[in-house]
């Protein structure tokens, strides 16, 4: 089958929602700046591009239509790419690098921008308008169930304690902060231009948190849970891009390959402990990649809540140094539409930087289900 | 905000000086929507050279109550410092100055002023203490025709009273422009001062509270005992003089006292009230400065969440002790309150002998006439009776008497008085006594209209029980609440069908308002607790009905109805209210659907009314469901605006309706809105609404689910919200059909009626009767 590589990435700098620096701005115009950015990172031709395809959890208001195309318009993109929005809550933005790749493969194009999006000050989680099937709520309560319960639901079934949980999110935060330090995470973030002024950095990371402080906090949904704000991933403000071609295609227009696409997977699983959806789909991703997770160098698991992604971990048998090397999406941001993508492009850079040679991208989404991608080194 | 203003107008205020009162004031022009500048000084070494206006504007965010009624107001206060920005002055029509009580330093601001500021725009301190004459020392005539005092009070914003001094050279034009700003953009009512120290209100007040202390301790009454004596039976708020020295600040009886004793004429009566307070030293010395410091006389302690007490004989903390109940009559009359045996009545003879005389010996010095003296104690010192009403309580020639027999001085205007009380009723016209003994016509503000007034003048057009309608002129009718509390009853809901024919044949116009402390906390709980227990459901369930049936023929009148609010306008209070073509709010109005805090829902038209206002405002996303969860979390949450322009952004005001910033000048405000409909008016369309079902309920209860788990939210919330959401989501409709007005009354009498049927509402309202505070069950 036709090769497919990962051939660049960028995002926007991730802010909490509400009170950050890209509350002010419309997600169609966020998200525009970064596909230019992209652009300009990889110097692709955009004549070439066949389409745009973006993730988006709550597809409407500001980002309602058919927001894809409407960033391509605003992007300034020749007319002859495409523009699709596809919806996988939290996967969203990873299901189109895997449509993405099936396209390439069918013969249906070469170069795709896959991208995502999520600006959950200016469209609320749940959407504006909320109405579930009462049927359905009756008989499957998690369908409909908020994302803070199944977390806790994690914690209580693989009994995992409020001080691991704080431990974990202390580390996410310390690896963000080292690695902003550092300048490690400014290659990949594109400025954004909003009406006060230029933003280039994130303004999630809480570097200096510490257990202790953590230890103080209320727990965040259920009087009596484990789960607080400090260990769940915050409402984001972001967007991200990646650009995915055919090898050939990348080989021929001398765009940097970071990383080959080796395998991809999905499974559902019990919508009240969503967050173990990283284990069936990250299963199935190294069994037709046929590797073992001990095989990986790199991994980027999303931390929706720290709860979670201990169980996943621990549960798949993943190396500690190989997780969210740069810190996760507890420290960095959660825009729920544009992690997928986010993920899997900082996958595809860890490899290119670190060495290594397998990377898995993997996150579970609401509803219940899992999403994965194993990469290899170019 | 109230009416414009002729040529000349303030449109731009300057306040110098960051400090409690300078930004509070700021604070409250911002909340008249007139933008202000705010400058202090550039603090030594300073990086931000406007960190302390700044610094004021953060701490005016943070403070409680709010000094700013919106967030848009506190967008109206520009910061900067007086190094830099006082040429800024060129651009602002009045300049308030709040610095630091020292003559030299104002003196060096106003030689700074006079060189930058425009002739013709105001100037005034907001000193208390410094006579104006020394203010203006050494400054030339223009700006001594542009110099004038307005004296505040703490906190600028609730505080009505605005003392204001004129000087001989004040250019009385200018002084009508600040009065008229004050008044109506400011909300303050004006009292005219003389140039004499204290003024009027804090030279009364202050020797009323070392009165009251120095009594306490010398008759050997525990500060509850005082506080009982010298608080309600006086009229003094319920904190009564310790709980309000706490309040104001123990740390500030010492200051008052040091600037007061230094600018006093010799031999006035304050000097006799300074001795050596060690225990208020020791208090200050340690923390104890009262609210905003450890605790005061009285403390709270957190661990066993008691309240404690100051013993005044040891300087020790005690568990409070409730004092022996007063003698009935001396509770009610104040007669019988001085001359109550015992420590009852001395205590209460010490306080009112000397500080009554001490008010009556002012007229004339600090103050014109009495209305100017009662004016500043009621509206500075929230007393509910000025001293010359208290006066009038005790009877002149009572009081001067017995000053006489116990060889005490007698002041001129009580001998002048002699058996003849200060005010009286002529002709329907209050009059009040002047220095010369003649009688005059209390008079008020140009454009104020006082129901209060009409009332005394004249027979309502109808009346029962609980409700009156009167005739207020130029063909407007206006409909007042009279039971206790203004609560909503029955007598109410018949009262206003009964009027509207009336209304029709005889008048243009009707205003719904009334001069209570609040407009309506609606329905009389007590009364329906009494049905409850005898379980006279066809009798509740008939009121309710009797409720949204008046409400709507109020809505549907062939004339305009315009509501007229201030204070607490909750449950009922508020429904009736959500009725009218359009209301006219006072700036200090705190309105919210309040019936699910105790296990109730809406239940006179409130739910509809709500949705019809969110379904039309622009400010809301589309679709079936942003309209519905914004009316869901109102009313479940029972969220009351804690201003009328909160109520605005809350959509209980709809974006047309008024804000009138002076308490006196509302029901000429709501008139005038009323008239400016008549002219083409038709009674509004019945609104049809399309409503999302039980879908919607579904996604409802699940967020209420999560606030139970949170433990925000208790079982029984739950079930009341459960309630609530069946009406507000329309029933069993599907979304394809549309639900009418009518439909819905139906769904809320039912959630009603479930609702008051509960075991659980029931101990709900008996608990808020019992404690006036929410259970939580």
């Amino acid at each position: 089958m036709t090769s497919v590589v990962i051939a660049g990435y960028a995002r926007s700098p991730f802010h909490l929602a509400n009170k950050g620096d890209l509350a002010r701005v419309r997600p169609d115009d966020l998200a525009a700046q970064v596909i230019r950015g992209l652009l300009e990172k990889t110097g692709v031709n955009p004549a070439e591009i066949e389409d745009i395809i973006l993730g988006c959890a709550f597809p409407e208001g500001e980002q309602g239509l058919n927001v894809a195309r409407l960033i391509g318009l605003l992007a300034d993109l020749p007319l002859s790419v495409g523009g699709m929005t596809v919806n996988r809550f939290c996967g969203s933005s990873m299901s189109a690098i895997h449509i993405a790749m099936g396209q390439i493969q069918i013969g249906a194009g070469d170069a795709f921008i896959c991208a995502g999006l999520e600006a959950m000050t200016r469209v609320p989680m749940g959407g504006y308008n909320p109405l579930p099937n009462p049927e359905l709520a009756r008989i499957n309560p998690g369908a409909y169930m908020g994302m803070g319960e199944t977390a806790e639901n994690v914690a209580e079934k693989y009994q995992i304690t409020r001080a691991d949980q704080e431990a974990f999110a202390v580390d996410s935060q310390q690896k963000a902060a080292a690695a902003r330090s550092s300048g490690k995470l400014s290659d990949e973030i594109v400025p954004i231009t909003t009406k006060t002024g230029t933003v280039t950095e994130d303004g999630t990371i809480r570097g200096d948190t510490t257990a202790e402080v953590l230890a103080t906090l209320k727990p965040a949904f259920s009087a009596d849970g484990s789960v607080t704000a400090g260990t769940s991933s915050p409402l984001t403000d972001g967007a991200s891009a990646v650009l995915v071609t055919s090898e050939e295609f990348a080989t021929k227009h001398g765009l940097k390959i970071l990383a080959r696409i080796k395998s991809v997977g999905v499974s559902g699983c019990e919508p009240s402990t969503m967050g173990l959806g990283p284990i069936g789909a990250s299963k199935k991703a190294l069994e037709r990649a046929g590797i073992a997770a001990g095989d990986l160098d790199v991994v980027e698991i999303n931390e929706a809540f720290a709860s979670q992604a201990i169980a996943c971990i621990r549960d798949l048998g993943l190396k500690d140094e190989t997780i969210n090397i740069d810190g996760g999406a507890i420290a960095i941001g959660h825009p729920l539409g544009a992690t997928g993508a986010r993920i899997v492009g900082k996958a595809a850079a860890l490899l290119e930087r670190e060495g290594g040679r397998y990377a898995l991208a993997t996150q579970c989404i609401g509803g219940g289900q899992g999403i994965a991608t194993v990469l290899e080194r170019a | 905000m109230g009416d414009t203003i002729e040529t000349g107008a303030i449109r731009k205020v300057c306040v110098i000086g960051a400090g409690v009162m300078g930004a509070g004031i700021a604070a409250q022009v911002a909340n008249s929507g007139t933008p202000v500048l705010l400058l202090d000084i550039v603090p030594d070494g300073a990086t931000d050279r406007d960190a302390v206006a700044k610094g004021a504007v953060a701490k005016l965010l943070k403070t409680d109550p709010a000094p700013f009624m919106s967030k848009r107001a506190a967008k109206l206060v520009e910061t900067g410092n007086i190094e830099d920005h006082l040429d800024r002055v060129g651009e602002c029509d009045w300049i308030i100055e709040a610095v630091v009580e020292r003559l030299d330093v104002k003196q060096a601001l106003y030689t700074r002023l006079e060189e930058l500021k425009r002739p013709g725009t105001a100037v005034s301190s907001n000193t208390s203490t410094i006579p104006l004459g020394k203010l203006v020392e050494g400054r030339g005539d223009q700006f001594r025709r542009d110099f004038l005092i307005t004296h505040f009070f703490n906190p600028p914003r609730y505080m009505r009273l605005i003392e204001i001094v004129r000087g001989e050279a004040t250019d009385p034009a200018l002084a009508q422009r600040v009065e008229d700003f004050a008044d109506r953009f400011l909300g303050k009512r004006i009292v005219p001062a003389k140039d004499t120290p204290g003024f009027i209100a804090n030279r009364i007040g202050t020797y009323w509270l070392a009165v009251a202390i120095n009594a306490a301790m010398d008759q050997g009454l525990t500060i509850e005992e005082a506080d009982q004596i010298g608080g309600r039976p006086m009229g003094v708020p319920k904190t009564g003089i310790f709980g309000l020295i706490d309040l104001v600040g123990v740390d500030l009886m010492p200051l008052l006292s040091k600037s007061l004793s230094s600018t006093l004429p010799q031999g006035d009566p304050y000097f006799d009230t300074l001795r050596p307070m060690p225990l208020v030293d020791r208090m200050i010395a340690d923390g104890y400065t009262g609210r905003k410091g450890k605790g005061g006389f009285y403390t709270f302690d957190k661990a066993t969440r008691t309240k404690r007490a100051l013993d005044l004989s040891n300087g020790q903390y005690r568990d409070t002790i409730k004092p022996a109940s007063l003698p009935r009559a001396a509770d009610k009359d104040l007669a019988a309150l001085v001359s109550a045996p015992g420590k009852v009545g001395a205590y209460a003879w010490e306080i009112l002998g000397k500080v009554l005389p001490y008010a009556a010996m002012l007229v004339g010095e600090a103050a014109d006439d009495v209305v100017a003296i009662d004016d500043a104690m009621k509206l500075g010192y929230n007393w509910k009776f000025g001293p010359f009403e208290l006066i009038d309580k005790l009877g002149a020639g009572a009081l001067a008497k017995r000053l006489a027999d116990e060889g005490r001085p007698v002041p001129p205007i009580l001998a002048t008085a002699g058996d003849r009380p200060f005010y009286r009723i002529e002709g329907g016209r209050r009059q009040y006594l002047d220095a010369s003994g003649e009688y005059r016509d209390v008079v008020r503000a140009q454009g104020v209209l006082l129901l209060e007034d009409v009332k005394r003048a004249g027979e309502p057009v109808m009346r029962n029980g609980s409700a009156a309608l009167w005739d207020v002129g130029d063909g407007v009718a206006t409909l007042e609440f009279t039971g206790k509390m203004n609560a909503l009853d029955e007598d109410v809901a018949r009262l206003i069908v009964q009027a509207i024919p009336v209304v029709k044949a005889r008048f243009k116009a009707l205003v719904v308002y009334n001069e209570g402390t609040n407009f309506s906390v609606g329905a009389n709980l007590g009364l329906a607790m009494f049905a409850v227990n005898i379980a006279a459901w066809s009798e509740i369930d008939k009121l309710v009905s009797a409720g949204q049936q008046a409400f709507k023929a109020l809505k549907y009148a062939p004339f305009p109805v315009v509501g007229a609010p201030a204070g607490m306008a909750l449950g009922g209070g508020c429904e009736i209210l959500l009725h009218a073509d359009a209301i006219q709010a006072h700036a200090e109005t705190y309105m919210g659907l309040v019936e699910c805090g105790v296990g109730l829902v809406p239940g006179w038209g409130g739910n509809g009314e709500m949705l019809d206002r969110l379904v039309k405002s622009p400010a809301m996303p589309k679709g079936p469901m942003p309209a519905v969860a914004k009316a869901f979390e109102l009313i479940s949450t029972a969220q009351v605006s804690k201003s009328a322009a909160q109520a605005k952004e809350m959509s209980f005001l709809r974006p047309a309706d008024g804000i009138t910033m002076n308490r006196d000048r509302l029901l000429a405000d709501a008139k005038q809105k009323a008239l400016a409909m008549v002219d083409g008016y038709t009674a509004p369309e019945k609104p049809v609404f399309r409503l999302p079902g039980e879908s919607a309920r579904v996604g409802i209860a699940g967020a209420v689910a999560d606030y139970r788990k949170k433990g925000i939210a208790t079982p029984y919330d739950e079930v009341v919200s459960g309630r609530l959401a069946n009406v507000l989501t329309g029933g069993d409709t599907d979304i394809v059909d549309p639900v009418t007005e009518d439909q819905l009354l139906v769904l809320e009498r039912k959630a009603f009626m479930a609702s008051v049927k509960d075991a659980r509402t029931q101990a709900r309202v008996e608990h808020m009767l019992d404690t006036g505070k929410p259970l939580r069950n």
